[in-house]
């Protein structure tokens, strides 16, 4: 009855197989090589083997598979973004989590619980009426309720008049929810092996070679690997290494975000609620822990630090608009990095600058919920070379041409830009 | 551990005292002979150094003063202005 789980050959024994199979071995060329292995560069690499037959891809992780953003970030997903050419993406996004789990034949373990986006103004209210025209407008369900109805939802809702932000209303969007973020990366990784691809752990980028403009190859500390194509999607550390191995300078800085959880509780809510005002945002997870966050020290920062000041921030918040939370003690606490643009959107770009080079980075907070979507597209970039139509809105020259996207409208932007 | 920074006029406070400023990108360049792609540059790009850089930061919740120093990124510690090596 355990013959799934039984590793075919060597030893018995439970567990010591990944399901991404054994250490493969470093080849000295690859049709592709990904820097990084969260969920951005195991989506592509998945795509690119399944949908594109190039399968002779090597995943470059400098620690292991969802050590960074990929473990790190709350689970939520969501499709109600403000801009034009974001919401398509996200919604494309969340319809893939059912279809990935059929065909990775793994539990990603969505659970579409519908999220809830509170409003403490009337100028909030007027904010939410157009994002919600917006996706309306794409075929993404989002309404506008007020704070009896979002109180109907949530009954733990503190909507009484004196709190320090007041809930006016909320903007309800019922597809949204969570999605188990360690599923997606082993999900993701099973179908990468079964494809061919090699995820290569503990190796490090440590160069990228060019040669008349074109991608040449990239030095890694376990070699050398010769490739055509180099797509670096390492969240945080992108903008970095596309400076400090290639000169290209990124509109972007790098923020440790911080989230924590609380001890399990019972049943209370189920919905994911955010709230832009108190900047806090709270969802149950299938454990019973309230998972919270997320505040950003508005400052480049590479670690992964936790601040006593967000602790504090933290329970003064939570306990505001929860307050059944009040007493309930935090348990776990934890931070990552965020690599945040002055338009709260991503730089999806490549081949231009140099043939063969692609970039996918610039997600801030929001590199998880669109993983399944962008590993697609990205995929069918790097295959034909022709960037698609969903992904050129998100050019680098978006910048320099000053058309930068009003994702800021919809968010908390921390940084320096702001 | 918390970020202290040393303001010129107040000496080492409290980091959440001040607002990051930017990295240190030089003299704003000159109008003249200006393309979009130096003011981009000017205004947006960054280099992201992991490690030791020079930045921008103003005493807001205190003098009021705008000044540069120097931070390793990947300790978050505000640390001694590197020895110039020619």
């Amino acid at each position: 009855m355990f013959g799934k789980m039984m590793p075919r050959m060597g030893t018995p024994k439970w567990g010591q197989k990944p399901l991404w199979g054994r250490k493969p071995r470093l080849k000295s060329h690859y049709d592709a090589v990904i820097i990084g292995g969260g969920l951005h560069g195991l989506a592509t690499a998945y795509y690119l083997a399944k949908a594109h037959g190039l399968t002779d891809v090597a995943i470059i992780e400098k620690r292991y598979i969802g050590f960074g953003g990929a473990g790190r970030n709350t689970a939520i997903v969501r499709a109600n973004q403000r801009t034009q050419y974001n919401v398509p993406l996200y919604k494309e996004a969340l319809d893939l989590w059912p279809v990935l789990t059929r065909e990775l034949d793994f539990n990603l373990m969505f659970n579409n619980c519908g999220n809830l986006n509170l409003m403490h103004s009337e100028a909030a209210m007027k904010a939410a009426r157009m994002t919600i025209a917006t996706a309306q407008f794409h075929g993404v369900e989002s309404h506008l309720i007020d704070a009896k109805e979002a109180k109907a939802l949530v009954p733990a809702l503190n909507i009484s008049e004196d709190i320090t932000f007041p809930i006016h209303g909320a903007m309800f969007h019922p597809p949204g929810g969570i999605v188990r973020h360690d599923a997606v990366v082993w999900g993701l990784a099973k179908g990468c092996a079964k494809h061919g691809v090699h995820i290569h752990q503990q190796t490090e980028a440590t160069a990228i070679h060019t040669e008349n403009g074109k991608i040449t190859g990239v030095t890694t500390s376990r070699g050398k690997i010769h490739t055509p194509r180099v797509l670096v999607t390492a969240g945080g550390y992108s903008a970095g290494i596309i400076y400090h191995m290639l000169g290209i300078k990124l509109p972007i800085s790098v923020l440790t975000i911080q989230a924590m959880v609380t001890q399990p509780l019972k049943p209370i809510l189920d919905h994911v609620v955010s709230s832009g005002a108190y900047h806090c945002y709270a969802n149950q997870t299938l454990k019973g822990e309230i998972a919270t966050g997320a505040h950003m020290d508005p400052w480049p920062n590479y670690t992964t630090q936790n601040t006593a000041h967000y602790i504090k921030h933290q329970a003064e918040a939570l306990s505001d608009w929860l307050p059944c939370l009040r007493g309930v003690k935090f348990m776990r606490i934890w931070g990552g990095l965020a690599d945040m643009t002055p338009d709260m959107a991503p730089i999806m770009d490549g081949n231009n600058l140099i043939d063969g080079f692609y970039m996918d980075c610039g997600w801030g907070y929001f590199g998880f919920k669109s993983c399944s979507a962008v590993g697609k597209y990205m995929a069918a970039f790097m295959a034909s070379g022709n960037c698609p139509e969903m992904l050129k809105p998100f050019n680098l020259k978006r910048y320099e041409n000053h058309a930068l996207m009003g994702e800021t409208a919809a968010l908390v932007s921390y940084t320096p830009d702001n | 551990m918390a970020l202290t920074l040393t303001c010129p006029v107040c000496g080492k406070r409290n980091g959440y005292e001040f607002r990051y400023g930017g990295e240190d990108k030089g003299p704003r360049p000159a109008e003249e002979g200006m393309t979009p792609s130096a003011w981009c540059d000017y205004v947006h790009m960054n280099k992201c150094t992991a490690g030791v850089q020079k930045e921008w930061w103003f005493h807001r919740d205190g003098c009021g003063a705008w000044f540069t120093t120097y931070r390793d990124t990947v300790a978050n510690l505000e640390v001694d202005a590197p020895e110039v090596t020619e």
